[in-house]
């Protein structure tokens, strides 16, 4: 058993742990990460291979040593789900994500408030917890604007400044600049996707990406392999937290990473104040640090999970849960999916960035009149690859059109004919968050170490979001049909279990009795414990959550060393 | 193409195989040693059972046929077109439950005596010696969970997986022990993995052709002239 004295502990560093270690570590302070898989580089990514990475999902945990169950609602038996999407090594699930990089809009921090001002407040569902953020787009501008910055995001504007720029997305919030890099090539999904979506006067745009159009910072830009979610980048071109902060952070000489550490509890005093955490090892050692400042940043179901395994006397609901709300409004993106395929030309999908190329804002956030649609909030529909992976296998785990089976010559025909000349729509959609939407601890399901695994209890498929899905699933076919494709189809939908980019569990807000953190992460009971990442996230918007989870964590930065650092003591 | 690309992508390509294979980065010579290898081996280089009955890693003989059979229509062979025998899904599934997929050793074994005994009873013939249409009958259903005698796993659960896998072993890297001398993936215009490809590339509203289809560790033969 092993005792290390540090200034500040980080469990997790992956897209908000990796900013933090870096910008801590720039400010002098002393700074010990803790991550539960290894640390990889860019050659590990190289060469490629489907079943290794998409199906087999090795970035990702392994569902079997690290089980997350789900159950529909509180009386059903909850089961281990099948696939995991978040990452499982340091940089976290930037390593294997799309790298979709989305500044919320302004409505987006503000969902209620805008609601109910355009519709009253009978427009919410009764049981839905949305609740406006306690901070604004116009607080987080400048972070958003550092991390485009640091990471080197590829995009045109559509609103610098309040000017509006036909071929950006004329829905976005006002930025202060371009951004760094010009959009990425496009190719031919992006093609066929935005002539359809201007036939029909929608707004199509390259969608902003993490990936670099040119070489920037050092790095190459990127080769349009294709393999890029799911799988790490080749060539660094991909902006991951391992090949961008997490460099920094070394650089500092006050940082050190400790990989295979599972940590299992946050420990705290008589006094209320967190004083460290104890993990295993490798090896199965007992381990233990003593930090001045705790910052919990993995994956969401973690947060919630140490939070209620630290428990004490002191803390008999688990730290940081005086207001009960520890685990509550976990929401998800659904991911309806409507395919296209052509028999006059190719698409040769496998090509270029693989998640979400090309997209209209035109039914997202409140971009839309809601007023007669039976729903609120909306949707962001993009063009790309089915599962957001275009290897042969990938295809093979969806639907093919109705009257094609799954099975035998015909669907063998499909393939060969097919899969060069297919692409795929994904409505991601911003479901509400609702208090009986919860992560847990599973009473009957224990991880490889012997803790309760995470319990979600969640179904997705509630009156306000299934009329959303709907309502997505016509535009994709209309958009489809307009692209003057052969065969357009639905996916069929899945079960009610949460989708991608979970959000929830550690909510943030303005008042200690509603919500677990303040604006910048900090816990309303114990001023010496942060939690960062999108389980702070009150609601979530129809824009992949990762840059705004770094953004966050450079307000929260910034808070620490200028603030906290001089005078440690609740920031608010 | 320009020259600039061009140079990028053999390097690309001379360092994708060479991480693999263990050797520096040389990538010119390397990438050509790499097609005269390939072309001189294309076929064996990338499969160690290809030569065998495509078992014995884990299923025996009997068990085998039938998931060579079964397979076979699920993703049948035609002139021209490879099917799961010709890319050798058996291979791959037997090198799975030997290796990756050792914790479904049971559902396969309960599954492939399950199966059997229904055709049977339904048909008084283990399945591979039933002719084309009444295979599919069969696997009908199964797909419908309508074959009677399954317990666990259940009749659907035992085909989606075999489906599952035998689009794996059609579709994975060669290296698996499928998709042999990749003819999953020209079956559907699959280049394999490409370290890069071009502006002029993504342009195209034609097939893809350009060769080397690339593997982990084989490449298919440039055809030249």
């Amino acid at each position: 058993m092993a005792t290390e004295k540090t200034d500040v502990v980080i469990i997790g560093v992956g897209a908000a742990g990796g900013v933090l270690a870096a910008e801590l570590g720039k400010a002098g302070m002393k700074v010990i990460g803790l991550e539960r898989g290894p640390r990889l580089t860019t050659q590990d990514f190289n060469p490629h291979d489907e079943l290794r990475y998409f199906t087999r999902q090795d970035l990702r945990p392994n569902i079997k040593r690290q089980p997350v169950t789900w159950r529909p609602n509180a009386n059903a038996r909850a089961n281990p789900i099948p696939v995991q999407n978040y990452g499982n090594q340091a940089g976290g699930g930037t390593v294997h994500y799309g790298a979709v990089s989305w500044r919320f809009h302004e409505d987006d921090f503000r969902a209620r408030s805008q609601t109910i001002e355009r519709y009253g407040a009978s427009a919410i569902p009764e049981d839905s917890s949305l609740v406006d953020w306690p901070l604004s787009y116009a607080d987080l501008e400048p972070y958003y604007d550092r991390i485009e910055y640091e990471l080197g995001v590829s995009g045109k504007a559509g609103n610098l400044q309040g000017r509006k720029i036909d071929g950006g997305n004329v829905f976005e919030a006002p930025r202060r600049r371009e951004f760094p890099l010009p959009p990425l090539v496009v190719d031919q999904a992006g093609a066929v996707f935005d002539a359809a979506a201007k036939k029909l006067s929608y707004h199509p745009f390259s969608t902003p990406r993490a990936i670099l159009s040119k070489a920037y910072k050092g790095r190459p830009g990127c080769t349009y392999c294709g393999f890029c979610q799911a799988f790490g980048c080749h060539v660094g071109a991909k902006s991951s937290i391992l090949v961008t902060v997490l460099p920094q952070a070394d650089a500092t000489g006050n940082f050190k990473l400790i990989t295979g550490a599972m940590c299992y509890r946050v420990n705290s005093d008589n006094s209320g104040r967190v004083t460290g955490v104890a993990y295993w090892g490798p090896d199965g050692s007992d381990n233990t640090i003593e930090a001045e400042l705790v910052i919990l940043t993995p994956f969401i179901y973690d947060n919630t999970r140490l939070l209620l395994l630290s428990k004490t006397d002191k803390f008999p609901n688990g730290l940081a849960n005086s207001s009960g709300q520890v685990g509550k409004h976990l929401t998800a993106h659904m991911m309806p999916n409507v395919y296209v395929a052509f028999d006059d030309r190719h698409i040769n999908n496998y090509m270029g960035p693989s998640a979400q190329k090309h997209t209209i804002d035109d039914f997202n956030a409140d971009n839309f009149n809601h007023a007669d649609v039976g729903f609120i909030r909306g949707s962001q529909i993009s063009v790309g690859t089915g599962n957001l992976e275009g290897g042969p296998i990938s295809l093979t785990t969806t639907a093919p059109p109705s009257g094609v089976p799954r099975w035998g010559a015909a669907y063998r025909d499909f393939l060969a004919k097919y899969y060069a000349r297919h692409a795929a729509m994904v409505a991601q959609t911003e479901n509400l968050p609702y208090a009986d939407q919860t992560i847990d601890l599973d009473p009957n399901v224990r991880d490889a170490w012997g803790l309760p695994a995470p319990r979600l209890t969640y179904d997705w498929r509630r009156p306000n979001e299934l009329a959303r899905v709907e309502f997505m699933m016509k535009k994709m076919e209309e958009i489809g049909r307009a692209m003057g494709a052969t065969h357009v189809w639905r996916a069929p939908l899945g079960p009610g279990a949460p989708g991608a980019h979970h959000e929830g569990g550690t909510r943030m807000g303005t008042d200690p009795k509603t919500s677990v953190v303040n604006r910048y992460g900090q816990s309303w009971d114990i001023p010496n414990l942060f939690v960062i990442g999108s389980s702070t996230f009150p609601s979530m918007s129809g824009f992949n959550p990762t840059l705004t989870i770094q953004a966050l964590a450079y307000m929260s930065a910034d808070a620490i060393v200028n603030r906290y650092k001089k005078n440690p003591g609740p920031l608010l | 193409m320009s020259t600039h690309d061009e140079a990028r992508r053999a390097f690309l390509i001379g360092a994708a195989v060479g991480t693999v294979a263990g050797a520096g980065l040389v990538p010119d010579a390397l990438a050509q040693d790499h097609e005269r290898h390939a072309a001189a081996n294309a076929p064996a280089s990338a499969h160690p059972h290809s030569t065998g009955a495509g078992h014995g890693a884990f299923l025996n003989d009997d068990d085998a046929a039938i998931v060579a059979a079964f397979t076979e229509r699920l993703m049948p062979g035609a002139p021209g077109k490879p099917g799961a025998r010709e890319a050798g899904v058996l291979n791959y599934i037997d090198l799975a439950l030997a290796g990756a997929y050792e914790d479904l050793q049971d559902f396969y074994r309960r599954g492939l005596a399950s199966l059997d005994a229904y055709c049977r009873k339904t048909h008084n013939a283990p399945f591979p010696r039933l002719d084309a249409a009444r295979q599919d009958k069969v696997i009908t259903a199964l797909e419908e969970g309508k074959a009677t005698g399954f317990t666990w796993p259940t009749a659907q659960a035992f085909f989606n997986t075999v489906r599952t896998h035998t689009m794996e072993g059609m579709f994975a890297d060669p290296i698996y022990g499928g998709n042999k001398d990749f003819a999953g993936w020209r079956l559907v215009s699959f280049p394999g993995a490409q370290p890069l490809f071009s502006p002029e590339d993504m342009k195209s509203k034609d097939a893809f052709t350009r060769l080397p289809i690339i593997g982990l560790q084989a490449q298919a033969p440039v055809r030249r002239g």
